[in-house]
């Protein structure tokens, strides 16, 4: 399982992801959008449910790729840092 | 079809996250710092706001009259709550301008610590039993198998009508029975005392009087009862 995320980690397209994410956010939004005009029984409960679920999925997916990108983050030091590392002053 | 202000600021906040959605789908640019920033308040912030707004209307909705009449199986009784010729203690607090338009969630509601939370819970056990069974429903097997949960509470009718009022106090019956009201141990809806809240709901049982009806009517707030 371990090995699956981490290899999901390293290949998938972040672009996907993002175009997923944008898809089920309009989604999210318009079922929450229709319940601040009609406040019937369905469409609150649509919004509070279903559009929220949607909604925090697609948040949850920008979130993934905020992670891919930190994992592929080359952390490189300051000149300085390299410097005490080698051991000049 | 009333819509706050609040909604309108979330409808806004609403517009401008589809739009950067919708420009992000259709212009496909780089991620680079700037496209994830507006895609971050696009995805995050703004249908954050949409929810919140979301949250708190739809919650006050909920204690509307007009959502309960969503459910067909309500029908009935909104239409006798609503009726101006009706005597039933359901439509005489209905005309209560106070608390009218809410008058199916002021009298149903739980008023312990956690009422709210229980009441919604209540509410969602409604919509499970509607969807799974009431919905297919007529009239006639609304009005003969669907039943309210548990007895209705004195604690309900006490959160106005005190019981330490002097013109409550100054009926007799109230005075005898005042411990067993307090205990809901006799039912201030019973059919010897004020009758059902909703009687075409129980044919054949009795209900008040018309003149009984009328008269607490004409009665002045519950203030002072």
């Amino acid at each position: 399982m371990k090995v699956k995320i981490q290899k999901f980690l390293d290949t998938a397209s972040r672009k996907r992801l993002i175009t997923a994410s944008c898809w089920m956010g309009l989604v999210g939004l318009g079922l929450m959008g229709w319940s601040l005009f009609d406040q019937g029984w369905i469409p609150v409960m649509a919004a509070m449910s279903v559009g929220q679920g949607i909604g925090t999925l697609s948040f949850a997916l920008y979130l993934l790729v905020v992670i891919i990108e930190l994992r592929q983050v080359e952390i490189r030091h300051s000149y300085r840092a390299r410097q005490r590392e080698r051991g000049d002053h | 079809m009333h819509v706050s202000p609040l909604s309108w600021i979330a409808l806004s906040a609403g517009i401008i996250a589809a739009v950067i959605m919708i420009l992000y789908l259709i212009y496909r640019p780089p991620l680079d710092w700037k496209t994830r920033g507006l895609l971050f308040m696009g995805i995050g912030v703004l249908p954050n706001v949409v929810a919140f707004v979301g949250n708190v209307e739809g919650l006050r909705a909920t204690e509307h009259q007009a959502f309960c009449a969503s459910c067909h199986t309500m029908d009935m009784w909104i239409e006798d709550a609503n009726d101006i010729e009706s005597a039933s203690l359901a439509a005489i607090h209905s005309r209560n301008a106070k608390f009218g338009n809410s008058s199916c969630y002021v009298c149903h509601k739980d008023y312990g610590m956690f009422g709210y939370v229980v009441t919604k819970i209540g509410g969602m056990g409604h919509v499970y039993e509607f969807l799974s069974e009431w919905m297919r429903y007529d009239d006639e097997e609304v009005l003969s198998k669907i039943h309210i949960a548990q007895p209705f509470k004195n604690d309900n009718c006490m959160q106005c009508h005190t019981t330490t009022g002097s013109i409550w106090s100054d009926v007799a019956d109230h005075n005898g029975l005042l411990g067993d009201l307090r205990t809901g141990e006799t039912s201030c809806v019973s059919a010897g005392c004020h009758g059902y809240a909703h009687p075409f709901s129980k044919p054949g049982e009795e209900t008040p009087s018309h003149a009984e009806a009328l008269s607490a009517a004409q009665a002045p707030s519950p203030e002072g009862t």
